[in-house]
């Protein structure tokens, strides 16, 4: 066929020169910015007679008569037809295709599909608002911009992870993180603690971790996808269930070599601090103590002021700096240190990223070249990232039937992280615990006991304030910043290619291969003297790697079934390999007290470990789709994936169907008022993968029995093994969520106002989790098939552009979502806690949302009333129970953007609704006394009763604070917050005090641009354009909480979530950015 | 599309084979099974000398619970929590572990042996503590719940199988083997354990007359004793010691200890229920079996830190042979086999270093002294009974730190009334006939009990 059409075409030219009447039209093909057009096709309509315009966007045609017309066809441009007419020269400016920019979607096999004609829900962020918002890390960047897509930062910290979720939770035990798929080809996204956060508590404590998709420069994002509900989602099976992100990077254009330099620099600072009391010193009941944990000690303005009395005839500490330190007979000095103590931990932080790229191509080939550096110092002293992005994208149109199209990134980060959290080694922890009368400054030095014995090196902090024991119980938050260190630097490579053969017209073949590696190194070291176990000298490295392989070919072919009827047919192949392995090596107990990362530090062989992990995981589907085009009006999707996966015992069928009615085409007429109305709806499958290699028993050693306190390890023994107590289970079947959803898709005012909800309900059923077994059926637990969920939710999106006038336009935007979620069945087990080892802990129990925070608390009646102790305080609850909800009831993100000639404004508030969280930090502060909620001074004006039972007679003054729990004022002093049950840790805690409301509204962006494309500046300087942007972020929050932003998650990226405990701060941000376009 | 759906459902499976074998751990398969015996055996221990060792010791007259835990319990206050562990260690520590390794050595005998023997000890020990237990379909893949059955049932079950074990072993060579921690591969001394256990189960039955001959071919020497044997670096506090001594050393400190419990005032000379006559004299033994809540290295006696742990021991033969032996053949069987123990008593091999040069003084009895006004029937009752009585009382004694006081008590209280231990209840009234079910397989076990009998129901062989 391509041959006869050349002949063809030739026979016609020989033609033409044999006819006279001919004439020569000549002219230029320009886009709407005045850039040249190369290659655009230029054809006699009803003829083969064509030509394409040249390397200057020039053309020149010879036509038959003045009644010819010329077709301007160009990708991505509205095709244009223009008679000759008389004319001898005719320029043409090309439109982009409307339809191409803002209609189409990238679907979950990477192909562009019109949104209009879409059954299932699409949301779109487009790269201006990821740029603008000036987040280094792209995942945060989408934050608050679709609906019922939830974006929250574990942390403050430079590189620290988000936890994405989509429609809420999907799974209990499995990962909650959506599959990522960037130029078709899936990546990691993982955030792995390792072995270096098991020093340290693991999740709950120890350093936060990354998220590998903010390994990805958001300045080299085209678009970015969300497919939100199952149906769109079904190709990618057992990977699906928390939804799919779907990221294009960008492509060269045909045309000039585009240079385009950016340069952004930000300024953070710590967006909350907690309010801290400063007028009690360290010490118990009002009497001063300089190694007791509290701040419950004497008023600091009662003191004589000035020196303290000091005893140096025995010990002292000499810090580096020649302060010497001697045991404090008596405390004189007024001085508070609490804002000296957190300005020398926390400064503002910064970040400056430049990034240059180059692009263009010809009608043959295309490339896009960009190379980012990032370089951010943290709001924490000594916290740091840096990451270095290069990008390769090319096109190649090969032949007219053969394309190819390869896209590489590579990413280099480094970052040093601070210890937080559950950890006594942790940042806040040491800080907030520290006495307003205590300076932290001289945190390291030499201590020289009563007998002169000297102890160099030796770690000074509150709780041994003359270094005078090795351990300091907790760390100095100085010593946490400057002598550990938790290191990472990663090396990854994206690297994807895609081969496009179009035999015919209606014939497509795609073959695209894709690899994503990484290895991500930490290096932690705890010198001697750290706090906790980590007290001899811990060293630790891992080695993280991960790589997965992926290959798909794809074959499409498009048929006329009638004339009124055609059919896209789709099928493929897809298979994916992913590998993990992750190496821990540690020395613990230093022989040399030294900084260096070495395992020379104890050559000795007991106290070296060496620990290695792998994980292998493949899958591979077969897929075909079916999509029907009916009257140019309804759009019927049929798919369906058959999946084996490594996990799972045998195959498993992922079907789903979607349909879409554009209702204006028949039924309603589009007026202007009402200009677009679609209806649609969809029904899938998609599931949640067993966690890998659990279908076997295995065997265990290191082992220890006991029976109640009397333990015998194997290990003394002569070693052995045992078969595992939590039995194999080869016949894991993946989590299957069946959703369907409805929705409206309607567009008003001549499209200027665009409105899109939709309703959704699924089930997940086979919810994977150790389920109890009976001890007598030999095993303790098995991983199994065993609990369900439901989720239903309502989802809303809208734009609307008030005022379109040329150089003046404002819209309005906004999206809102609801989603409820019910833990449906457990299978009997009663609760599964999603946090171990917090005292108030999220957890699944059937009935409830997933997540529930949970605890021991206050008895209460029937009515709801407490139940109260003799006096008059409330009684603690026997066993734990459901403290509260940290699910919000709704959330929402609304905006204004703007512009006027150069200027434009854009504004986005964030808010959700109803949520509970539990800020465990404050909590257990009041116990330590430093809060300000501690600080009360009163002059009893009654006697009153304490939670110890003691009256208080009118007229002492207390420090405490009063409060009616049902039974009239009692007194809430010393013995509630530090000894009772109104604050501290532990199972025995009326913890239903400690939760609070976090509805909170987020002023999360401000942002003003100006771009600079005078004629006069651009002839100078041969530039095209200069963008001056300022953008503020996080700017405020207008919540219930003091001190701790309701988005912070204690456990980092995890299925629990609605905690903090001593969790590193989050931030406000002031970024200037600068583009140069060449 | 079906096409490609249909290809796939062919060929997709092969490609994801073998993927998801563990990379990490070693499976069952790669290992030598016989290094599934000492953490079975481990397991063993620890259920039976540990915690409801600790109780039964209690609920006899032997221990005295003096503070948190133990003292609610030595009350009788007591949850079904308590026997989780120790259930899971005989279930799951044990069994489990002991069926896989007797399935994948079919055809070697010590082995076949080895593991019967600690099967039925383990289930014996919770069928006679807690009545009705699950036995005929525990350990099977395709039963989650299995069901309980009879308390009389398991135990014939167990005989058969001890019956089986001792087949296996006679016919077995004994191999050194590190692997066994309580007999290093003798399969002459587990075919004997194996007898004394068919003798100890036959003795909660009350068929004397089975009992007496499977005693015969018990346990014949005292190091054919199956016991728990610490080992290791005397600094270490846990892990590989004393059990009694390590709670006591560790976080249980002054909890439990002996008190001034019946059995401390049986063999104390200051008493007026001293056991101590012309020919018997306690001391040694008194000052041996004292436990000083105090702390485990205040202990120098029977818990010291290292200090073996008896589970199935050459004396609790001897005394199976003299109770079983008076009652199915008469007094001088039993008479002979009670004074054997005596005599073994009389070398002082059963005390330690530490109490070896204490006095102690075990004559053998003559006949005259069981008849009305000899030194053993003060009170003038039946020869026999007086006979008997001593007999349980030696059992009650000796047999400290074993469940046999226990058993005993429950077996003799329902139908030897009369000459049972008279140690007194630790409150109301009432003695204990049974610990409880464990909590987790109350809950978890479909075909469990809905609630736990309680601790004052008999168990069906004490009826």
């Amino acid at each position: 066929m391509r041959q006869s059409k050349f002949y063809l075409l030739f026979l016609s030219c020989f033609l033409c020169y044999g006819v006279h009447a001919q004439r020569t039209v000549t002219g230029s093909v320009i886009d709407e910015d005045g850039d040249q057009l190369i290659g655009v096709n230029i054809v006699i309509q009803g003829t083969a007679i064509g030509t394409t315009t040249d390397i200057d966007g020039t053309y020149s045609i010879s036509v038959p008569d003045e009644n010819a017309v010329l077709e301007f066809t160009y990708i991505g441009y509205a095709t244009r037809s223009i008679s000759v007419g008389s004319d001898n020269v005719i320029d043409v400016i090309l439109a982009l295709d409307a339809e191409v920019l803002q209609e189409v979607v990238v679907s979950a096999l990477g192909f562009k599909e019109r949104k209009d004609e879409m059954g299932s829900t699409f949301s779109t962020v487009n790269p201006d608002d990821i740029t603008r918002s000036g987040e280094a890390m792209l995942l945060n960047s989408l934050g608050a911009k679709a609906s019922n897509v939830q974006i929250s930062r574990t942390n403050g910290d430079p590189g620290a992870g988000t936890i994405i979720r989509i429609r809420g939770a999907n799974t209990i035990s499995g990962s909650s993180n959506p599959l990522i798929i960037l130029d078709g080809v899936p990546i990691s996204n993982s955030t792995i603690y390792g072995g270096g956060n098991d020093i340290t508590g693991g999740r709950t404590g120890g350093t936060s971790q990354q998220s590998r998709l903010n390994d990805i420069n958001p300045n080299d994002i085209e678009s970015v996808q969300i497919l939100k509900g199952a149906s769109a989602a079904a190709l990618w099976g057992s990977r699906a269930a928390n939804g799919v992100v779907v990221i294009t990077t960008k492509d060269g254009n045909a045309g000039e070599p585009k240079i385009s330099f950016k340069s952004t620099l930000s300024f953070d600072e710590v967006h909350e601090r907690y309010p801290m009391q400063t007028v009690y010193g360290q010490g118990r009941s009002g009497s001063y103590g300089a190694t007791r944990p509290e701040a419950w000690g004497d008023y600091i303005p009662d003191r004589s002021g000035g020196a303290d009395v000091v005893d140096q005839s025995g010990e002292v500490f000499i810090a580096d700096d020649g302060t010497e330190y001697y045991p404090i007979d008596h405390r004189n000095s007024k001085v508070n240190y609490v804002d000296s103590n957190w300005d020398a931990v926390f400064q503002t932080g910064s970040f400056w990223q430049n990034d240059l790229s180059i692009s263009g191509g010809t009608d043959r080939a295309t490339y896009f070249f960009s190379l980012g550096r990032l370089d951010q110092d943290g709001i924490i002293r000594n916290s740091d990232y840096d990451r270095t992005n290069i990008r390769l994208n090319n096109r190649f149109i090969l032949n007219d039937w053969l394309s190819l199209a390869t896209k590489a990134g590579y990413t280099n980060s480094n970052s040093n992280r601070i210890q937080q959290s559950s950890n006594t080694a942790g940042l806040l922890l040491g800080l907030l615990r520290t006495p307003p009368d205590f300076d932290i400054s001289d945190y390291k030095g030499t201590y020289i006991d009563g007998d002169g014995e000297v102890f160099p090196e030796r770690h000074r902090a509150y709780r041994r304030y003359l270094g005078q024991n090795s351990n300091p119980i907790y760390n100095n938050p100085l010593w946490t910043i400057f002598e550990q260190t938790a290191e990472s630097a990663l090396n990854r490579f994206l690297v994807s290619a895609e081969l496009n053969i179009t035999p015919t017209q209606w014939l497509q073949f795609t073959l695209r291969g894709g690899v994503d590696n990484y290895e991500d190194k930490r290096v932690y070291h705890f010198p001697i003297g750290s706090a906790g176990d980590r007290n001899p000298g811990i060293f630790n490295e891992d080695l993280i790697g991960e790589k997965q392989v992926n290959f798909s070919a794809i074959g499409k072919a498009n048929f006329d079934l009638t004339s009124a009827i055609s059919l896209t047919a789709t099928a493929g192949w897809n298979i994916n390999d992913q590998q993990r392995r992750v190496n821990t090596a540690e020395i613990e107990g230093f022989l040399v007290n030294s900084k260096k990362q070495t395992s020379d530090l104890n050559t000795a062989k007991e106290n070296s470990s060496v620990e290695n992990s792998k994980r292998f995981i493949r899958s591979n589907r077969g897929f075909g789709i079916l999509d029907f085009d009916l009257y140019d009006q309804l759009f019927v999707s049929l798919s369906g994936a058959l999946e084996a996966a490594s996990s799972v015992k045998g195959t498993f069928f992922y079907p789903a169907v979607d349909a879409a009615w554009q209702f204006t085409r028949t039924v309603v007429n589009p007026t202007d008022a009402f200009s677009f109305g679609k209806i649609r709806g969809s029904w899938g499958k998609v599931g949640v993968q067993p966690l890998a290699h659990r279908f076997q028993t295995l065997s265990e050693s290191g082992f220890t029995y006991s029976t109640y306190s009397d333990p015998l390890g194997i290990s003394f023994f002569g070693g052995g093994f045992r078969l595992d107590d939590d039995r194999g289970n080869p016949n894991l079947e993946p989590e299957i969520k069946t959703e369907w959803e409805v929705g409206l898709d309607l567009r008003f005012l001549q499209d200027n106002l665009s409105l899109s909800m939709t309703y959704y309900q699924n089930k997940i059923k086979g919810l994977l989790f150790g389920v109890e077994l009976t001890p007598s059926s030999g095993f303790d637990t098995e991983y199994t098939n065993a609990g369900s969920m439901e989720n239903t939710g309502f989802e809303l999106e809208t734009d609307y552009a008030i005022i379109r006038r040329g150089d003046f336009d404002v819209s309005l935007y906004g999206n809102w979502s609801t989603n409820d979620n019910t833990v449906t069945d457990l299978k009997g087990t009663e609760t599964i806690d999603l946090t171990p080892g917090a005292s108030v802990s999220s957890r699944a129990i059937q009935g409830f949302p997933l997540g529930v925070l949970y605890g021991t608390g206050s008895q209460t009646d029937a009515n709801g009333n407490f139940i109260l102790d003799e006096n008059g305080f409330p009684k603690l609850t026997l066993s734990p129970h459901v403290l509260g909800d940290p699910n919000p009831d709704w959330r929402a993100g609304f905006g204004v953007r703007a512009s006027w000639k150069s200027l434009s404004l854009n504004i986005l508030f964030e808010h959700s609704h109803g949520a509970d969280f539990s800020p465990r930090t404050q909590w257990v502060l009041r116990r330590f006394g430093t809060t300000e909620e501690t600080t009360g001074r009163l002059t009893l004006s009654q006697d009153l009763t304490n939670f110890a039972g003691d009256l208080i007679p009118a007229g002492t003054t207390v420090r405490g604070n009063i409060d009616d729990f049902g039974a009239g004022p009692v007194l809430l002093d010393e013995t509630w917050y530090r000894t009772g049950i109104g604050g501290g840790f532990g199972d025995n805690q009326a913890y239903n005090f400690s939760i609070a409301d976090a509805t909170f509204t987020r002023f999360k962006e401000l942002s003003i641009s100006y771009v600079l494309d005078t004629p006069g500046l651009l002839s100078k300087t041969k530039l095209s354009s200069i963008i001056l942007t300022a953008t503020g972020r996080n700017l405020f929050l207008w919540d219930d909480l003091k001190g701790v932003d309701p988005e912070v998650n204690q456990v980092g990226v995890d299925n629990g979530f609605g905690l903090d405990y001593f969790t590193n701060p989050s931030t406000r941000s002031f970024l200037f950015s600068l583009i140069v376009n060449y | 599309m079906l096409f490609v759906v249909g290809l796939c459902s062919t060929a997709c499976e092969d490609v994801v084979d073998g993927i998801n074998d563990n990379p990490n751990k070693i499976t069952s398969d790669d290992i030598d099974p016989q290094l599934f015996l000492t953490g079975a055996m481990l397991a063993n221990s620890v259920a039976q000398a540990g915690h409801l060792n600790r109780i039964a010791g209690m609920w006899s007259g032997q221990l005295v619970g003096l503070a948190s835990l133990y003292s609610n319990i030595y009350g009788y206050s007591i949850s079904t929590a308590e026997s989780v562990s120790t259930w899971s260690r005989v279930y799951i520590g044990t069994i489990t572990n002991v069926r896989h390794v007797r399935t994948q050595l079919p055809s070697d005998g010590l082995i076949q042996g080895i593991t019967k023997v600690l099967e039925a000890h383990g289930v014996g020990t919770l069928a006679s503590l807690c009545g009705d237990v699950p036995y005929s379909e525990i350990n099977q893949a395709e039963i989650e719940d299995p069901r309980f059955d009879d308390q009389v049932s398991v135990f014939n079950s167990l005989i058969v199988l001890l019956e089986d074990a001792a087949s296996d072993l006679s016919s077995a060579n004994s191999r050194i083997t590190t692997f066994d921690i309580y007999f290093e591969g003798d399969a002459d001394k587990w075919q004997e354990v194996a007898n004394t256990l068919i003798a100890r189960y036959r003795m909660h039955m009350g068929d004397y007359s089975g009992a007496y001959a499977a005693a015969q071919n018990g346990i014949s020497s005292p190091d054919g004793s199956m016991k728990y044997i610490p080992r290791g670096d005397a600094a270490l506090t846990e892990g590989d010691k004393n059990l009694f001594w390590e709670i006591l050393e560790g976080s249980r400190t002054g909890d439990i200890g002996t008190g001034n419990s019946y059995l401390m005032q049986l063999v104390n000379d200051s008493t007026d229920v001293y056991r101590g006559n012309a020919k018997t004299d306690e001391s040694a033994r008194a000052g041996y079996y004292v436990i000083d809540e105090s702390g485990g290295r205040a202990n120098l006696g029977i818990i010291e830190q290292f200090e073996p742990h008896k589970l199935v021991s050459y004396e609790e033969n001897l005394l199976i042979l003299a109770e079983a032996g008076a009652r199915s053949s008469g007094f001088d069987t039993g008479l002979g086999h009670l004074n054997e123990l005596r005599a073994y008593l009389n070398t002082g091999d059963f005390l330690n270093a530490n109490f070896i040069d204490q006095a102690y003084l075990y004559e053998a009895y003559e006949t005259a002294d069981f008849e009305s006004g000899g030194m053993e029937n003060i009170d003038g009752i039946a020869t026999d009974r007086a006979l008997l009585r001593e007999i349980i009382e030696e059992r009650y004694v000796t047999g400290f730190g074993t469940f046999m006081p226990f058993d005993d008590a429950r077996r003799v209280r329902s139908g030897d009334g009369d000459i049972q231990v008279p140690f007194p209840t630790n409150g109301g009234g009432q003695y204990p006939e049974r610990l409880p079910y464990s909590d987790d397989e109350l809950n978890a076990n479909a075909n469990a009990p809905s609630e736990d009998p309680g601790i004052f129901t008999k168990t069906m062989v004490n009826q």
